[in-house]
């Protein structure tokens, strides 16, 4: 049994047009023996946007969060690679300076909460990051069922969750840009080497861009395809929505017919440990998730 | 010395052959860098393979460079370091990859044409001061942190990692690019320049300006000289939509302006919300929606109605704008003033003209000299040599 | 055929400060250079450029420290022009939107710098050389209709006329290796130095002396070549520069024994004293087994405050870090003097002009003679600036006073019989050309040095000689003509060569020692003997030697103490 007890941010779009990936992520983490305290008065880390709007009102909000998670005493967890990458800019802002530091936190008192740097235990990690690094790979192997085994995975990070390099932590944890090909392995799946793995979905520019974001998702998506994946599988769910929900779109921006199934990463993760298709919300994709049920059924000659 | 393997995309054109890769075994400190490599094997084997270099030192921006897949300088990656990445994957024995930039047409081996792809987009951002009447008598007088902040941009050695990196460019080569776009912030913040407000309004409303990057965070991974160009594209949009209350065609101003509303009402996003809101704050609003606007509402549509079928949106109260709960308790109200201490102040930290205090502590002697007291006068001019 | 009023070759800060100096005169110009003009070696200096700007300094002042830190050689006519000039130049530059540095009032602020009186350097953190390039290139580019750039376009030779007059030059367009002859009423060289004839160098490959080596081909006289600046403080492995203004912020100079060893030898000016005086110390310290194994001294930054190293020493830090793994907030780093700037190169009077009619040279290519035996740090960029534009404008006047003459056709076609038969040479006899340039870099460091003796310059001269012979059968590998570097690589050597040979002729020909020429057969400058330029004019078998006398204006030679 994990003793991990983590305060969780579950953001925003989980809990809206990918539900599947909030009911999946609660059923994985009981199964793992996660315990989490869902942070329900958090508030939107403002994916980058609000910060396009005003940083300081982007850096209050989210040491807001903090705020809230350090009352709790526990490390935070995050299952949003831009949900990780917001949160991380603004905290080194927060870090950077300790007069603007109070000066944020001047809004934060009225509520009873402060952001304290460097407090002991607290950390803000997204799912894949705790997996590997806190959890671990034995114990998850271990934990494994129904290995996803002759599954193609190919994997797709997420830019907020691999850059800027310098925001990263890869001086601590030098391997955060290889954690979903380590976690597919240990799954028992294969990994699918193709062009798009660290690549951009296009989804911050889909309103006002819809060319150029249609155009990555696709070109993603054919790359995978051509390189044989019979599904992809992101820790964040707005590239899920781009690559998932916007693929019908993609296939007319790229003139080219697609049909691959993109997972949460804690439905992976589900899977390999015995949870069913349907239990996990793969019903709700939009791609279809039958070719994969069907390769992990033994149905599709490998 | 350690013995080195750089694979090289090689492409000479008058062979009349495709590009291929070659290999190439250099022995060299492993302190030294991959052009060094590439000199090496320029002097003592083939003369032919080509590679733009003059400084060595990361300054003069020649020799911009794929290593491993990621854009960089030749110079400043180090061989050994190179040698470790390309094999963090596959064990001890892969070579070091080598390859011209991306988003440029190659003219031979590492050689690429950056006149029609970098050039042409800098000299698209007009980019020179446009000051207001005849320049003062002495200096312009100006805040001292707004030089800094712009030097940043200024640090810039147009070596093209940035434009090889960025993706955005690669499904869209119109986009003018974060090199050309960092190179126009140089000149909208800089306060002698008087033509902030035109430039913002020519790059909000081109389709391919500063709503067209994907904020991938590519080209900051790339500069080797900390330029971080999408932070500065970030802030080009701070202040083309906060500070000049541009209204661009291409909803950029009107997403950021929905988004940051929404959070203010609800606390976390409602999706459908912000469709609406970003492609035609007119149908609640006071504001008449753009004809692109409806364009997009009507374009996302189907997307909608396929989550709908799904089950995706858990039911249809998922899909009206508007119906997504509010945070608990008195939460939502806590928000709300932050919202109001933060649009007070708005304080912008820059971290390049302040750097980062835990890696600043002052040095023990309070008494380091200031560069004027370091000066002593001038000695007679009396002593030995 | 392009034909331009005034036509200029290179552009770093001299060469783009002489096109548009001209342009304003309403001429056509052209301006050429083997690579794009950002990559020019401008881009290198970091710390800052010096003026008698601010209230309490005056040009005078500048002045006298600029004709003692070159040891009295420097004509002080040159000097007092570019000293009473050099305010206006800096309120030019920012105007046109250079991000100088600024004090809390938000004016102009200065930083020290050796051998200066006066905290009189301005800069733009320790980038100043590449943010005054970028901006004089954005003035290129909006001024593009007057001048047209030629961009990657390789000079092979001047062309005169029939009469002797500068009439144009050979060009090799990089990416196709097409060859042209441009037409030019003027040419101003603007070429750069010649450091790569010593490595290591902190100078950049590009800078092979093409201009100084092709004036000196057609006739021109070249000057002071024997004055090479060894600068204090570059990196030991791969002579990368550290900027003076680290020392100027307040950096000390330590040896092995953690002893600041310059309070020995320039107890009031320490480690601003001027450079030949520095690189000496220091040479001294590690000739006497006071230095690191390794060849080195430590230069110690962390004793700056890292609030200050962040805003003005952020090239450093990025140098330190990626090119010797060193963070230098934390700890001091090896350096030792590296070979830096050449003060020597085509004579020219103050308004850029040679003794060849329609010929200038501005900057580093170029003695006027402002540096003499040494140059101040921050004086270098002003020299390119001041004398660049001074010779835009002197050509642009005479280009509307003369009618040129054409120049000989047959210039192009022995230009190219020229590379065919070095493309063409069997590459089985000789040797590689880059073996004979690696060749030629060691024996220079090794013995033209910081100090020098007759027989160590008898035996690099012999060598440079020898090389010559060598180089004439040296052979390369590509054949082609898109791109073809390892041709431009033998043509340059053969203009380092030339260079190299003045050098050591100068250097073994002046018997004292004065600036960075440091003869231990001869410790003492000789005023009585030596108070005069050597002229250096090439002769059928080697450069013919002649003399200048020293141009004194208000300060007569003095003993020189820091």
């Amino acid at each position: 049994m994990s003793d991990l007890k983590l305060a969780y941010w579950p953001g925003c779009v989980s809990r809206g047009f990918t539900p599947e990936l909030h009911g999946s992520m609660a059923q994985v983490a009981e199964r793992l023996g996660i315990e989490l305290v869902t942070l329900d008065r958090a508030n939107c880390c403002g994916a980058g946007v609000i910060a396009e709007h005003n940083t300081e009102l982007a850096d209050t909000l989210n040491a807001r969060t903090f705020a809230l998670a350090q009352s709790t005493g526990l490390a935070m967890m995050n299952i949003c690679s831009t949900c990780q990458g917001a949160q991380s800019e603004c905290q080194q802002r927060l870090d950077a300076d300790s007069a603007y530091r109070a000066h944020i936190n001047e809004a934060l008192a009225e509520e009873g909460l402060e952001y304290a740097k460097d407090k002991p235990g607290f950390e803000n990690k997204n799912f894949l990051w705790v997996l590997v690094e806190d959890y671990g790979l034995d114990q998850l192997k271990a934990k494994v069922t129904r290995p996803v085994a002759g599954l193609r995975v190919g994997p797709f990070y997420g830019c907020y969750i691999i850059r800027p390099r310098h925001r990263i932590g890869y001086e601590d944890h030098p391997e955060r840009d290889l954690y979903l090909e380590r976690v597919i392995e240990t799954l028992g799946g294969e990994v699918v080497e193709y062009d798009g793995a660290r690549k951009c979905c296009g989804f911050p520019v889909i309103t006002m861009n819809r060319e150029t974001s249609l155009r990555q998702a696709g070109t993603h998506i054919g790359d995978a395809l051509d390189a044989g994946a019979d599904c992809l599988v992101t820790p964040c769910p707005l590239c899920h929505l781009n690559l998932d929900m916007q693929q019908p779109e993609a296939e007319k921006i790229t003139g080219r017919e697609l049909g691959l199934a993109v997972l949460h990463l804690p439905q992976l993760v589900g899977l390999a440990l015995g949870f069913e298709p349907a239990d996990l919300g793969m019903g709700k994709h939009i791609a279809s998730t039958e070719w994969v049920e069907a390769r992990l059924a033994g149905g599709v000659p490998v | 010395m350690p013995d080195y393997t750089l694979k090289v995309r090689r492409y000479q054109p008058e062979s009349g052959e495709g590009a291929y890769w070659q290999e190439f075994k250099v022995d060299l400190d492993p302190d030294l860098s991959v052009l060094d490599g590439l000199l090496q094997v320029r002097d003592r084997e083939d003369g032919s393979l080509v590679v733009r270099c003059s400084c060595r030192a990361a300054i003069c921006g020649s020799c911009g460079m794929k290593i491993n897949g990621r854009s960089t300088l030749g110079c400043k990656t180090q061989i050994a370091e190179a040698h470790e990445q390309a094999n963090r994957r596959n064990g001890g024995t892969e070579p070091i990859v080598v390859e011209p930039m991306a988003n440029m047409p190659v003219i031979k081996d590492l050689v690429t044409d950056m006149e029609s792809t970098h050039w042409t987009k800098i000299r698209r951002v007009t980019p020179w001061l446009l000051p207001e009447g005849d320049p003062p008598e002495r200096e312009y007088v100006v805040p001292p942190e707004s030089m800094i902040d712009i030097t940043q941009s200024m640090a810039c050695i147009q070596c093209g990692a940035c434009v090889s990196s960025c993706l955005s460019l690669e499904v869209d080569p119109e986009f003018i690019g974060p090199a050309a776009l960092a190179k126009a912030y140089r000149f909208v913040g800089d306060p002698r320049d008087a033509e902030a407000r035109g430039r913002l309004y020519d790059l909000a409303q081109d389709p391919h300006g500063i709503y067209d990057c994907t904020h991938c965070f590519s080209c900051v991974d790339a500069c080797p000289k900390d330029v971080a160009p999408m932070d500065q594209i970030m802030r080009l949009r701070r202040i083309a939509g906060d500070d000049h209350d541009i209204d661009d065609v291409n909803n950029g101003r009107r997403h950021e302006s929905a988004f940051t509303k929404i959070i203010e009402k609800k606390g976390t996003l409602d999706e459908s919300l912000l469709l609406q809101e970003s492609y035609a704050q007119g149908v609640k609003g006071k504001l008449i929606p753009t004809p692109g606007a409806i364009k997009g509402l009507v374009g996302s549509l189907p997307t909608a109605v396929r989550g709908l079928r799904t089950g995706k949106m858990r039911s249809l109260a998922k899909l009206i704008p508007g119906v997504h709960e509010k945070l608990p308790g008195d939460a939502q109200e806590h928000v709300q003033r932050i919202y109001t201490h933060a649009e007070e102040h708005r304080e912008e930290l820059n971290l390049y003209i302040s750097g980062e205090e835990e890696l600043e502590p002052e040095p023990d002697e309070a008494e380091t000299p200031t560069p004027e007291a370091a000066i002593e006068p001038e000695p007679d001019e009396e002593g030995g040599r | 055929m392009p034909r331009h009023d005034v036509l200029v070759i290179g552009a770093g800060l001299a060469g783009q400060r002489a096109a548009l100096a001209a342009a304003e005169e309403g001429v056509s110009v052209g301006i050429v250079s083997k690579v794009h003009p950002v990559r020019s070696h401008s881009n290198a200096a970091q710390g800052g450029i010096n003026a008698a700007l601010q209230e309490g300094d005056s040009w005078e002042s500048h002045a006298f420290d600029t004709v003692k830190g070159s040891d009295y050689l420097g004509d002080q006519d040159a000097i007092e022009i570019m000293c009473r000039e050099a305010p206006e130049e800096i309120l030019h530059l920012e105007h046109l939107g250079v991000t100088f540095h600024r004090n809390d009032e938000g004016r102009l602020g200065t930083r020290a710098f050796g051998g200066a009186s006066q905290a009189r350097t301005y800069y733009v953190a320790d980038i100043t050389g590449q943010a005054i390039m970028h901006v004089l290139y954005e003035q290129l580019m909006k001024h593009s209709e007057l001048i047209s750039r030629y961009e990657e376009y390789f000079t092979t030779g001047l062309v005169l006329d029939d009469d002797g007059n500068c009439a144009g030059a050979v060009m090799r367009n990089v990416s196709d290796g097409t060859m042209e002859l441009f037409e030019a009423e003027n040419v101003i060289l603007a070429t750069g130095g010649n450091g790569q004839v010593w490595q290591p160098t902190t100078n950049a490959l590009i800078c092979t002396g093409d201009g100084i080596a092709m004036a000196y081909r057609v006739g021109a006289p070249l000057m002071d070549m024997e004055m090479i600046q060894y600068h204090p403080t570059t990196l030991a492995k791969k002579g990368f520069l550290i900027t003076e203004g680290a020392r100027g912020e307040g950096a000390l100079l330590l040896n092995a024994k953690g002893e600041r060893f310059m309070e020995t030898y320039a107890p009031n000016k320490m480690e601003l004293a001027s450079r030949d005086v520095v690189s000496r110390a220091e040479q001294t310290e590690i000739n006497e087994g006071r230095g690191f194994p390794d060849g080195t001294v430590a230069l110690d930054i962390t004793v700056v405050p890292r609030k200050r190293i962040h805003e003005a020493l952020r090239e450093i830090v990025l140098v330190g870090r990626d090119f010797a793994g060193v963070d230098i907030t934390r700890e001091p780093i090896r350096i030792k003097p590296g070979n830096h700037y050449a003060m020597g190169g085509v004579k020219t009077d103050v308004n850029g002009a040679t003794s060849i009619p329609g010929l200038y040279a501005a900057g580093e290519a170029a003695c006027v003679s402002v540096h003499g035996g040494n140059r101040l740090g921050a004086n270098s960029l002003l020299d390119t600036l001041i004398f660049g534009r001074r010779a835009g404008q002197h050509s642009a006047t005479r280009a509307k006073q003369i009618e040129a003459g054409r120049p000989s056709s047959a210039a192009l076609a022995d230009e190219e019989r020229r590379i065919a038969e070095l493309i063409g040479r069997d590459r089985g006899k000789g040797r590689r050309a880059s073996e004979v340039r690696k060749e030629l870099g060691e024996a220079m460091d090794q013995h033209v040095a910081v100090f020098r003796d007759a027989e160590g310059i008898k035996t690099a001269l012999e060598t440079v000689k020898r090389l010559q012979e060598e180089s004439r059968s040296a052979y390369i590998d590509d054949l082609g003509a898109v791109f073809n570097q390892d041709v431009l690589g033998a043509i340059e050597l053969g203009f380092m060569l030339d260079c190299a040979e003045c050098s050591c002729v100068a250097a073994l020909h002046r018997t004292e020692s004065r600036g960075a020429q440091y003869r231990t057969d001869f410790p003492e400058r000789n005023d009585e003997e030596w108070l005069k330029h050597i002229d250096l004019t090439r002769d059928s078998d080697g450069p013919e030697i002649s003399y200048s006398p020293v141009t004194i204006t208000q300060w007569q030679p003095m003993e020189r103490t820091y």
